[in-house]
């Protein structure tokens, strides 16, 4: 049987019930907002806390590693102030990507909605109560936010002129092969780093998925 | 959420430790010598064998928390949302009525 779905009571030309388009739009851009919001915080305070911590553990040079910081965030230092200012950094780049990451992820969010909510056999509409994760969706939206990351990240090095003195994140060399700190390195890092999340977030929802469906039964 | 990120985090830094520890140390250096500064943050990890199998054990207990948070804040801000969209709308059909 077709799976016709439908989130209100609306009729296309040929009169199926379809989505209201109105309404998933509606719940791409809250779910966005609401994404960004998280991330935002959890990004702003996970660098606040970061720095308070390394400033607390009496470490002889507490900002040795984590003042590199200030070189993608102007102002950021492991300093009482510059706890503020990561506060601030971290919150906006965690917001951007948080936002950019649903939007990637939402791209795919007709097919999930199908899945929710789907007509049982009498034509009636049901709630299926498992809400899984998309992890090619995720994979792929994750998998370019962290590879662009690397890419500006490392695009702002060289145009710095500092390439050669990051010492720190050529060590990326370890984990990723092929990467240096140059804009044909970067590419490469970002596309080895983006087979890395697409492949952690497929297993990382198919765990997910799996909890879920078991806990259901 | 808890137990998938739990795990995902578990296996990454367990197989961070484990490629530095193959690899072997660079020319000059000791193996893990960036990598093993976690162990300031994360009591008797090291960058040793055993040390990737409590790295795996942090790995577990620390993605759990972020996944839980994630979870919570993630749900709770929905329902902070959908509570405040369903006070609006009663309050917008009393004016009307």
């Amino acid at each position: 049987m077709d799976r016709n779905i439908y989130l209100v009571d609306t009729q296309d030309a040929r009169g199926e019930t379809v989505l209201d388009e109105n309404l998933l739009r509606a719940v791409v851009k809250v779910n966005t907002l609401l994404t960004a919001t998280i991330t935002g915080c959890l990004c702003g305070l996970g660098l606040f806390a970061a720095t308070w911590l390394s400033l607390n553990r009496g470490l002889p040079d507490p900002g040795q590693y984590m003042n590199l910081l200030g070189v993608f965030m102007p102002g950021y230092e492991v300093s009482p102030t510059g706890a503020w200012f990561g506060l601030i950094w971290g919150g906006v780049i965690g917001a951007v990507a948080g936002g950019v990451l649903y939007r990637f992820y939402a791209r795919d969010i007709r097919s999930h909605v199908e899945r929710f909510l789907q007509l049982d056999s009498d034509g009636d509409e049901t709630w299926n109560p498992i809400v899984s994760i998309g992890g090619n969706a995720l994979g792929i939206a994750l998998g370019a936010v962290v590879a662009c990351g690397l890419i500006l990240t490392t695009g702002w090095l060289v145009l710095r002129g500092t390439a050669d003195e990051s010492v720190n994140a050529r060590l990326l060399e370890h984990f990723l092969p092929g990467y240096s700190v140059s804009l044909p390195g970067s590419l490469i890092g970002a596309v080895q780093l983006f087979i890395l999340v697409y492949l952690s977030c497929l297993l990382w929802s198919w765990i997910y998925n799996k909890i879920v469906s078991i806990r259901h039964r | 959420m808890a137990v998938a990120t739990g795990t995902i985090a578990s296996l990454l830094l367990c197989a961070a430790t484990v490629i530095l520890l193959i690899k072997g140390p660079v020319a000059g250096t000791d193996v893990g010598t960036h990598l093993r500064l976690l162990g300031i943050y994360l009591p008797g990890f090291t960058v040793t064998w055993i040390g990737s199998l409590v790295g795996a054990g942090y790995g577990m207990l620390l993605g759990m928390c972020f996944g839980s948070v994630v979870a919570i804040m993630w749900n709770f801000t929905h329902y902070l949302y959908i509570t405040a969209m369903v006070m609006r709308a009663s309050w917008l059909r009393l004016m009307v009525d």
